[in-house]
This record gives structure tokens, C-alpha cells and sequence, in this order.
């Protein structure tokens, strides 16, 4: 089935098999493996997506659904002159990773809460359920709450004037 | 770099990390298992005719299909028949007498042992493809009764090899105690105890991809702890010379021990990768995973415990009747680990502990982070907390009372280890100072004359670990390069799987050498690029690779102090090293930098092999919970962890696995396990949604501390980190529940303390009315 996806901006004309997953498309056609597969069964969140700006596992998806939607990976979240997103950098300054398997995932879940609101660093209950939501087996996930407080609270003060 | 705080943090954080499956190899055939439904069968057919029918299946075999063949004419291998999994012996793991008559096939032939073991492979263009062929492969095996507990197992009334004993092993530790001493002592507890099997669960499950190159040299990469084993072990298994094969680990999801090993689907994906010509790989899925990795702990324990009626410890007893899984080849000799170091921190004059390790219909039980010694902790430290309580002693002055103490190291204990250093009671006074100890006692009596407020419950565990490896395993290879463009490149035998490496080593490199950090490079995880190794494992890469890095950096400033003694015709001990550069004690005027020597002299490369002694880490953790009698909820109210682990390379680094560690631990107290049913099926249909890693919305406030106590075991001082929280959390969790609860029998608290477990040990009689 002939698609077309944009992907972090860029326009990817693709045939694909109805089955096959949003995940294994991005990973195998489209080339960006930076989206990881952890359980293929939609619990562990390692390959959350943006869809539209809406982050969704890529594992429970199939590619045919997002047929001229909007994607965004891991790969798309960093400045187009490199600039790494805040949150990027709130990961690394935290320690917010060890392996790094399932970081793609808490990246994508929370870029997606952050963009939807810039508030949400006043809300720790928020963060705390954008962190419930993936599973992490190095970091204990404090760290990664960690970065997104620090993520959101620079977002928020850069959008004041 | 200065945005990035790990050098690993650029590629994960943007999506350019390389994981195994991340990796474009064209041409590259996914390999799918078709596994067994049940736990024990004889396996009457398996015929993969229609697989081979279905459009993008290259091929599809049974253990038959792949048996009596003609010898194989690719290049690479003399091979014949598919090769049965390998043991090991590496750090007693296995012997030779445990998997004698005990094949394990890669592929199960007439029998199968464990739900989720492979009897079929097929192979595709694709993964779906190689799906698509396994749902077609026809399976029939007739079930047998299956045992799934080692207490069942271990009287043969169902044996998994016919005419062998399902007990592959036994082995002790320390000398029998006499009954004497256990009657003449004034307090004696008895108890219990389960240690429940767990999944590793690293994020990334195993990978394996295999390139039969065109030069006839085979490559293979693979999310692996032990690179240079893998090497070893596979050029075994296809009869080559081992540098016919070069093992690559790329970045890795995760190991906490389950990724060392060379599983039957790795012996199998090698094989047809050699036999076919062709590149294959196999990705395992989290469903597979969940079946057909390995496992942790399965212990079923049974302790004694005396004291005279001051408190001091007399004599300790344990016998543990060890779940080794099916097959005796990865872990049969692990749970002397547990034997070892049952002595724990304490002066315990007679200490015995026995081994009895029995084969079940599960998958095989392998390290999982801690490895033998969060049993031993367990064990002992649950029944410190029940010592206590019938000696009416506060849990931390009895355990202060038999404290090692500071002075007296090194330290043999009953069970056959020589500590090399500790200080333990300064370990506990800092979690309970931390944690307020008082304070919460004082909160505890309060709650105990509220019938209203919810039992809460204070509980301490304070551990000893071993760190390095065992004796034949405590070296390990590593050298330093200077380049002429004033670069180093440090190589070692580690394969990190989340540890940091690349930012910890370099920068230990740098400080020895006296250079920026920036000029350092480190190299591993590739059996081409550093020949030998061991790997990561033990929680030995900071301990033995750090010490032979600082070892290989001491060698590399003789050498370069020798060659500009030599260009300046001086004695050697005339040349000073000073921050990368070399110069005459007298006159300074002449000062040589390092890449400038290399310049004028040639390439400088140390390579050495570096022997470390055993470290043993140790620590006291702080756990306090509130539990709801009526929903059989546990919240961790607080917890303490305070681990020592000698010189800290990177305290964040060090900081973070200790974290993360605790977590897992809480993960085996509260939560983790495997539920079995009657078939010996696990119950885990819906993976991780039955599975119960935690999430974040189970981490309770956790403060990790730490005392210094360098290891004398090497020149660097550095003891494992990583494992603290698996070893030292759980019992401080489980005895802040029993200590809430006061249940007479310390046996209705086994670990996962479910709900359900709770609820029935908040029912129970309490200590006091059994008394």
C-alpha cells in the first residue's frame, strides 16, 4: 500500500505492507533507528512517537494509519542547525540515562507534553505521569523526572517576555 | 562537548546510538524460533515442510533437520551437525560432571524441558517473513508432569534426564555444626525462606547478528557482556581458531548479567549464518524474552540462626535448595555464590551453608545483577530482624553488636572468604542517621497505640559483596597508545551495557597520565581491536579494568621516560614525567612532550595483563514502610541506601547505578516474580503487563549515600559499584513489612510482598499472641 509520511519535516513516499508497524517503518524504510523496540506490545513506551504532535507507541500502530500524518522521532527533535532541544540536554545534565535504550521514548513522550503546554513545569503531577508512563530498568526514573522539570521550568522561562 | 554531560549522551540522546538491530547489513535474513507451549514433553514431530512453502522463508529446520548431515563445504567452518549449547566454567558456573549426559540441545531434539525452549528455526527475508514461516511449522509434543520448584524437583519422582538424579550438584561451605551448639545456645530462630525467580528484563532483549565475510573470517555482533567469551566459545562450536572471529558489542540496551552467556539461539543463528553464506540476525522480542531468557535467584531456604543472650551471634546454618532451570550448563555452581558468602558482615564463629542445585522445567537460571549474593543477604538479614525480635534487642544494636569489626582485616570468614576490607558499623550509623532513625521508632509507637493509623515498620540490612570475579577470573587486559598527534587511545577487555565507560575511563586515563581528558580515547567491546579480555561482569570493569588502565598508563610513563633517557643519553632515573611530558631532573629547559617523543621515536603501545584480588564491597540500607492491613498495600515510606565501594571513579555515575539498583531491588521485594501454573507454563501471556517491572510511580523518596574504604586488592582502590541495590534493599523492604506486621511466622512474607501476601500475613497471629 502506497503511503506518504513526513518525518521530521521531510516527505517520505513509502509502499508498505498494511501489517507492518508505524515502529518497523520508521526503523527499516525510513531508516531512523533511533525509535527502539522494547516490547512490541505497547507497555514499555521505549517507541513512543509524536503523530501529529501526539505521542503514540509506534509498536501499535501500523504505518498505513499515519498515511499522510506528521511524525516526529528522536532524530527530529534536535534544532535543524544541530541545536540539541532542551530536553536533550536536561537528559545528559541529569543523568537521566545509563543505556540509553529507552531514552528515545521519555524524550518523545515528554516533547510531546511539553509542546502541548509549557505550563506543565508547574504541574509536578503531570511530569510525575508523563515518567509513569515508560518503563526504565537503569535510571530508578527519578533522574529522567528530574530532566523533565528542568526541561519544562527553561522552556517556560525562555517563553516569558 | 561541554552540553553533554556523558560522552555517550550525544549518539543516545539523538537517535544515533548502534544498537545490534540498529545495524544495516545487506542481505541480512531474521531469524524466528518456534518454541514449545508446554514445560515437558516428548517431542513427537516438528515438520517445517509448509514453512519452507511460505513466500520470503529462505529456509526452515527441526534438530533433525539439521543432524546426520555431510560435512560442510563453506569456507569458513568444518561443520556438520548444528552444535549443542556450550557450558561454562568460567567462576565455577558449571562443571563437567553436572553436564555429563546432560546435553543441551540448541534445538530441543526428543524432548523438551522448559516452556519457551526452541525446537524449530526459521529463517526469512524479514522478520515478518520469518514469522510468517514459523506460524506454519507443525509442533506436536506430548506433555509430561512438570516440576517447577526445586523442593519438588529434588526427590526424582519426575526426572528431566532419564536415569540422572535431578540434583546436577551439590556443594558446601564451611564445616557442619554440631547440635550442641544450636542447644546450648539461648536464642535459636528457624525459618524459610523463598527467593523467587526474576527476569533481568534489560530494556534491549538479546541480539545477535552474524556476517560470514568474504575473506572467510566470520563477524559477529551481539549486546554482550564478554566479548572475548562469546569469540571463544563460538570458535568452539564451529571449529575455527578464534581469530578467525571477531565479536563486535555495539551499544547495548542493558545486561545486569543475563547477557554473557552463548544461548541456544545464538549457537543456532551462527550456525546457519556459516552454513547458508549469508548474514543472519536474530532480535529477540520482549514475548520470547519472557520465556526463553535467562533467569535470577530461585532459592527455597532454610536457616538456623543462635545467639548467646547477649546477643552474640554463635552459629548460622543455611541450606538452599537451588532452581537451576533445565539445563545445568550456565548456572549450577552459581548458587555457592550465596554458600561463600553466607557469613555477611558478622563475626559468626560457625557458619555452614549447603548446596543442593536441582533441575526444573524452567528456563535456566543464570546471574542476574547481585548473582548469589542478594540470597545470601536475604536470607541472613531477615533473620537478624528475627533474632532481634526474640532477644527483644533493637535489629541495629544486634548487628553493631557482631559487626567485623574495622580493625580486623583482612578477615577470613567460616565460609572460605578472605574480606579485604570494611567498616561496617560506620556504614549503618550513616543510613540510620540519615534515615532518623529515633524519630521513627518514636512515629511507630505512636501508630501502635492508634488502632486507627496504619502499621508502620522500620527494616535494616546491612550486606557484604564480593566484587572482581572469582580466582582464575580476576585479571583482565588493557594498554594505552600515545599518538604523534598528542592523542591516547586506552584499550580494555570491558563491554559496557550502560555503565559509562567512555566517559569514566578516559577520564581515569587522563588523571594518570597527567593529559586533558579530550586527548583520551577508550576502545572496547571489540575482539579485533583489543585481543583479549574478560568483560563486564562481577561489577568488576571499575575494579580490575580501572586498576589495569592506571597499571598500563604507569608502564607507558616508563617506557616513555626510558626512550628520552635514551635520546638525551641519560640515566632513566634523571627523566622526569610530569602532566604528559617528559624532562630532564636538571635541566628543564630540554621538556619533550609525549606526542613529540612518539614523533621522534616511534609508535608507544603498552599492552599488559593486570591481576586484581577479590573486592568486597559492602553497605546498610534503611527501608521504612506503611502498610494498609485491609488492601495488603506496601508503601515505602522512605529508604536509605549507604554503599561503599571504595575510591568512586565518577560519583554521579556511581550514584546512578546505585539508584537504579535499588530500585530493581524493590522491584524483587514488592513486585517482580514468575507465576508458574500447574502445567509449569509461566503465566505471562500479556509480557510486561503481568511481568511487574516498577514504574515510576513506585519509587518512594530514596537517599543514596556512601563510605569510602578503599579495596587493597589493587593500587586503585576501586571496589564494584552497581549491584548495592539488588544485594541490600530487598531484606531492608521485606523486614520493614514484617517489622510493621509482627507476624509469628516469618514464612508467610516470600517475596514479591504482593497484596495478596499482605493481606493473608496481616491476618496471621502476630509474634507476641504466638508467644
Amino acid at each position: 500500500m502506497k503511503i506518504k509520511l513526513t518525518v521530521n519535516g521531510e516527505q517520505h513516499s513509502l509502499d508498505v505492507e498494511p501489517r507492518r508497524i508505524l515502529a518497523d517503518v520508521l526503523r527499516e524504510d525510513c531508516r531512523l533507528t533511533g525509535t527502539h523496540l522494547g516490547c512490541e506490545h505497547g507497555v514499555c513506551g521505549a517507541c513512543t512517537v509524536l503523530v501529529d504532535g501526539e505521542a503514540v507507541r509506534a509498536c501499535l500502530m501500523l504505518a498505513v494509519q499515519c498515511d499522510g500524518r506528521s511524525v516526529r522521532t528522536v532524530e527530529g527533535l534536535s534544532s535543524p542547525d544541530g541545536e540539541p532541544h532542551p530536553l536533550q540536554r536536561a537528559f545528559s545534565a541529569e543523568h537521566a540515562l545509563q543505556c540509553g535504550f529507552c531514552t528515545p521514548g521519555f524524550l518523545m513522550v515528554a516533547a510531546g507534553a511539553l509542546e502541548a503546554d509549557p505550563t506543565i513545569a508547574d504541574d509536578s503531577e503531570r511530569i510525575d505521569g508523563l515518567v509513569e508512563s515508560n518503563i526504565c530498568r537503569c535510571t530508578g526514573y527519578e533522574p529522567i523526572r528530574r530532566a523533565i522539570m528542568r526541561a519544562a521550568a527553561e522552556s517556560a522561562s525562555r517563553g516569558k517576555p | 562537548m561541554e552540553q553533554w554531560t556523558r560522552r555517550e549522551d550525544r549518539r543516545l540522546l539523538t537517535g544515533h546510538g548502534r544498537y545490534v538491530a540498529d545495524l544495516v547489513v545487506p542481505g541480512c535474513l531474521d531469524a524466528a524460533f518456534v518454541r514449545s507451549t508446554v514445560a515437558h514433553g516428548i517431542v513427537r514431530e516438528v515438520d517445517c515442510a509448509a514453512a519452507r512453502e511460505v513466500p520470503g522463508v529462505i529456509g526452515a529446520w527441526s534438530a533433525a533437520d539439521l543432524s546426520g548431515l555431510p560435512t560442510c563445504t563453506h569456507a569458513a567452518a568444518r561443520l556438520q551437525d548444528l552444535p549443542p549449547v556450550p557450558h561454562t566454567l568460567l567462576a565455577r558456573l558449571s562443571n563437567e560432571e553436572a553436564v555429563t549426559g546432560r546435553e543441551w540441545p540448541a534445538l530441543a531434539k526428543e524432548r523438551v524441558r522448559y516452556a519457551g525452549e526452541a525446537v524449530a528455526v526459521v529463517v526469512g527475508e524479514d522478520r515478518y517473513r520469518a514469522e510468517d514461516g514459523a506460524a506454519e511449522v507443525v509442533v506436536r509434543i506430548d506433555p509430561l508432569p512438570a516440576v517447577v520448584t526445586p523442593s519438588r524437583a529434588a526427590n526424582d519422582s519426575i526426572a528431566l534426564f532419564d536415569g540422572l538424579s535431578n540434583t546436577a550438584f551439590t556443594g558446601e561451605a564451611g564445616q557442619p555444626i554440631d547440635e550442641s551448639v544450636w542447644q546450648g545456645a539461648a536464642a535459636v530462630v528457624e525459618a524459610r525462606y523463598r527467593q523467587q525467580l526474576l527476569m533481568p528484563t534489560p530494556m534491549e532483549c538479546r541480539t545477535i547478528l552474524a556476517v560470514p565475510e568474504e575473506d572467510g573470517r566470520l563477524s559477529v555482533w551481539s549486546g554482550h557482556q564478554m566479548p572475548h567469551r562469546l569469540r571463544r566459545e563460538l570458535a568452539a562450536l564451529l571449529d575455527l581458531p578464534v581469530d578467525r572471529i571477531r565479536v563486535v558489542v555495539p551499544d547495548t540496551g542493558g545486561a545486569f548479567g543475563s547477557k554473557s552467556a552463548a544461548f541456544p539461539e545464538f549457537v543456532t543463528v551462527v550456525y546457519l549464518a556459516v552454513t547458508l553464506g549469508r548474514p543472519v540476525r536474530w532480535i529477540e522480542d520482549r514475548l520470547e524474552s519472557m520465556t526463553a531468557a535467562t533467569r535470577g535467584r530461585g532459592q527455597d531456604q532454610r536457616v538456623r540462626l543462635a545467639a548467646d543472650a547477649d546477643g552474640h551471634l554463635l552459629a548460622y546454618e543455611l541450606q538452599i535448595d537451588a532452581d537451576v532451570g533445565a539445563y545445568p550448563h550456565l548456572g549450577v555452581g552459581l548458587p555457592m555464590q550465596t554458600a561463600w558468602m553466607a557469613t555477611g558482615p558478622y563475626t559468626t564463629p560457625k557458619v555452614h551453608a549447603t548446596v543442593r542445585s536441582v533441575l526444573t522445567n524452567t528456563m535456566v537460571t543464570y546471574p542476574y545483577r547481585g548473582a548469589g549474593r542478594p540470597e545470601a543477604t536475604i536470607a541472613l538479614e531477615r533473620s537478624m530482624d528475627l533474632l532481634a525480635r526474640r532477644l527483644g534487642m533493637d535489629p541495629a544494636e544486634l548487628r553493631r553488636r557482631n559487626f567485623i569489626p574495622a580493625g580486623s582485616f583482612p578477615y577470613q570468614t567460616p565460609t572460605g572468604r578472605c574480606y579485604d576490607s570494611g567498616d561496617y558499623s560506620t556504614a549503618l550509623d550513616l543510613a540510620l542517621e540519615t534515615i532518623g532513625y529515633g524519630t521513627w521508632r518514636d512515629e511507630q509507637e505512636r501508630r501502635r497505640e492508634n488502632p486507627d493509623a496504619l502499621p508502620l515498620g522500620i527494616g535494616l540490612s546491612c550486606y557484604v559483596e564480593r566484587s572482581g570475579g572469582e580466582p582464575g577470573g580476576l585479571h583482565e587486559f588493557a594498554g594505552v597508545e600515545a599518538h604523534e598527534d598528542g592523542t591516547i587511545t586506552a584499550r580494555c577487555g570491558a563491554a559496557p551495557s550502560g555503565q559509562s565507560h567512555e566517559t569514566t575511563f578516559p577520564a581515569l586515563v587522563a588523571q594518570a597520565l597527567g593529559v586533558e581528558e579530550d586527548r583520551v580515547r577508550l576502545v572496547e567491546g571489540d575482539t579485533d581491536a583489543q585481543p583479549e579480555g574478560l568483560g563486564s561482569f562481577a561489577s568488576r570493569s571499575a575494579q580490575v579494568d580501572g586498576a589495569a588502565l592506571c597499571h598500563a598508563c604507569a608502564l607507558l610513563i616508563d617506557r616513555a621516560r626510558e626512550r628520552a633517557a635514551e635520546l638525551w643519553g641519560m640515566p632513566v632515573e634523571e627523566v622526569e614525567w610530569s602532566a604528559g611530558s617528559l624532562r630532564p631532573l636538571r635541566d628543564g629547559s630540554a621538556a619533550i612532550g609525549l606526542a613529540e617523543l612518539v614523533k621522534d621515536t616511534g609508535p608507544l603501545r603498552v599492552d599488559d595483563r593486570f591481576e586484581s584480588g577479590m573486592g568486597f564491597p559492602f553497605g546498610a540500607h534503611a527501608a521504612v514502610v506503611e502498610v494498609d492491613p485491609e488492601l495488603g498495600t506496601v508503601r515505602v515510606l522512605q529508604l536509605v541506601v549507604v554503599d561503599d565501594c571504595g575510591v568512586v571513579l565518577n560519583p554521579a555515575v556511581v550514584r546512578g547505578q546505585a539508584f537504579g539498583s535499588a530500585v530493581q531491588g524493590i522491584g524483587q521485594a514488592l513486585y517482580e516474580g514468575i507465576p508458574y501454573g500447574d502445567d509449569g507454563v509461566p503465566q505471562l501471556a500479556n509480557g510486561l503487563l503481568d511481568y511487574l517491572l516498577p514504574t515510576a510511580a513506585e519509587i518512594p523518596p530514596i537517599e543514596v549515600k556512601d563510605t569510602r574504604t578503599p579495596t587493597p586488592s589493587t593500587p586503585l582502590g576501586a571496589k564494584g559499584a552497581g549491584e548495592s541495590g539488588c544485594i541490600g534493599t530487598p531484606a531492608a523492604i521485606v523486614n520493614a513489612v514484617a517489622d510493621a506486621l509482627q507476624p509469628a511466622d516469618p514464612g508467610l512474607l516470600q517475596m514479591p510482598l504482593t497484596p495478596d501476601v499482605v493481606w493473608r500475613a496481616a491476618r496471621a497471629p502476630k509474634y507476641e499472641e504466638a508467644r
